[in-house]
């Protein structure tokens, strides 16, 4: 049995088995209050390893995707320097240490230009929220 | 919040501690004693006090709150500034809850508290199939719909000065509500341990860019909906939950009435009010113009207010300081409000 059947398995018992037999209202609810987690955690993990994989192209496409959007944009240190660090480290953490440079230089982007990687950027942040939303909802 | 971080209380002890405040009375006595479970923030009980004083036999119906020590929110609104605040509205004819005393010791009760007035009335959950049921019903018999706007309209132009409640801080004028907000809520989300969320950050760069400039301040409630009004009648017998307030721009409350988030499947707003019906009746009754484009904005305030709640929520049950589990399930309430974030940031 893999962890995520696990979880749905014991999700399964604590919503049809043990919350049915609690009487007192508090203990009981945190029975089902546990099924649900362990549902939503079960599929979490379920879909770890598509998820990483998916999120890891979109990310490696983004970092090319701004690399050519900024070569003839003027050089700004702060957006340069986070599109860098994302680069050495394709992570949540610098992905957002971009959007804060992007948001931080804008005059000096531009409207157009700061628009335009906004958007780009947006667009991974929509797979990565549809992704999420697939055991959260 | 079950698993309290202080010792339960008994009704002795709370009855040890009312003779104290009370010491001409005798006989002291507590009937129906009810603890209820409101939101997750504070420990309630209901109860009604029985005495004797000047050869006269008295009941006065009570509500104690006490601080559990791992409250929801709790180092944002305290329950010493819950009691000041009603204090200061006593003075106003907003109808809320006498209150009568605060005690920060926490030697006394185990942690601190206030007592104050239990207002007749009953506070349908507009969750639940009655609550839903309840409104509805209110809905169409009218009265309420128009307690509903005629509360948040007095509350709204309360002279806050006048009544001392700007020890709540008064934001400068232009954009420092705004900016004060989208801090507080900054401040919170850096408490937790949750990792950073780029959505998140894309509409914090989108708030502090198209802050909405107002020069109006007014006390804020920052929760009005129904579930936090108590109703008698189909009166508004007591506007409750005052852990959120601030003096600021009123379109705040406005915009959170106007969301679709208290709708539970309803057209109605709060699931009990007509949207023409609210807006008139509120710009009638406080002349202010409700600013569409403002509230809007304030809805995505609410997003990122909401991504913070549901963070130190979940935060609270991740270091082990509260067991509840429906603490442990607001963790995917984040992506939940994230991608709603995205949607009104149009994508």
């Amino acid at each position: 049995m893999t962890e995520d059947e696990l979880l749905q398995r014991l999700s399964a018992t604590l919503r049809t088995e043990i919350g049915p037999a609690i009487e007192v209202e508090y203990p009981k609810t945190q029975a089902f209050m546990a099924a649900v987690v362990t549902q939503k955690l079960g599929r979490q993990v379920g879909l770890a390893r598509v998820h990483e994989t998916a999120e890891a192209a979109d990310f490696n496409a983004l970092v090319t995707d701004l690399q050519e959007l900024t070569k003839s944009s003027p050089k700004l240190k702060k957006l340069d320097d986070a599109i860098a660090a994302f680069d050495g480290q394709r992570s949540k953490v610098e992905l957002c240490q971009v959007i804060d440079a992007l948001y931080g230089e804008r005059a000096e982007l531009g409207e157009a230009q700061f628009a335009r990687l906004l958007a780009r950027i947006r667009v991974c942040l929509r797979s990565s929220i549809d992704r999420q939303m697939e055991y959260a909802a | 919040m079950s698993d309290l971080a202080v010792a339960p209380i008994s009704s002795d002890e709370i009855r040890a501690y009312l003779a104290t405040q009370l010491p001409d009375a005798t006989d002291l006595a507590l009937h129906d004693v009810a603890q209820i479970a409101v939101g997750w923030s504070h420990e309630t009980w209901l109860f009604n006090l029985h005495y004797g004083e000047g050869g006269e036999s008295h009941v006065l119906g009570l509500c104690l709150r006490r601080d559990p020590g791992n409250a929801l929110l709790r180092h944002l609104s305290d329950l010493g500034e819950q009691f000041r605040v009603l204090k200061c509205l006593e003075k106003t004819n907003l109808p809320t809850p006498k209150a009568y005393w605060y005690e920060s010791d926490p030697a006394i009760l185990g942690a601190p508290f206030l007592v104050m007035e239990k207002v007749a009335g009953s506070c349908p959950s507009p969750w639940g199939r009655e609550g839903r049921a309840f409104y509805q019903g209110a809905a169409e018999r009218g009265v309420l719909p128009r307690e509903f706007t005629e509360a948040l309209a007095t509350l709204h132009t309360i002279d806050w000065r006048a009544v001392e409640l700007d020890f709540l801080g008064v934001p400068a004028s232009g954009r420092g509500f705004a900016e004060r907000e989208i801090a507080k809520w900054r401040e919170l989300i850096a408490t937790t341990a949750h990792p950073p969320e780029p959505i998140l950050t894309d509409l914090i760069g989108w708030l502090e860019a198209n802050i909405p400039p107002t020069d109006r301040v007014t006390l804020v409630h920052g929760a009005y909906r129904t579930g936090n009004l108590l109703i008698d009648s189909d009166r508004v017998s007591a506007v409750l939950d005052w852990e959120l307030q601030v003096l600021g721009d009123p379109m705040y409350d406005v915009a959170y009435v106007l969301s679709d988030l208290n709708r539970e499947g309803t057209h109605l707003l709060s699931n009990l009010v007509e949207r023409d019906a609210f807006m008139r009746d509120y710009e009638a009754a406080t002349g202010f113009t409700i600013d569409e484009d403002a509230c809007r904005y304030y809805n995505a305030l609410y997003a990122m207010r909401s991504v913070a709640f549901w963070m130190s929520a979940s935060d609270l049950y991740a270091s082990g300081r509260s067991n509840d589990l429906r603490l442990a399930r607001t963790a995917w309430s984040v992506p939940v409000v994230l991608d709603r974030a995205a949607r009104d940031l149009g994508y």
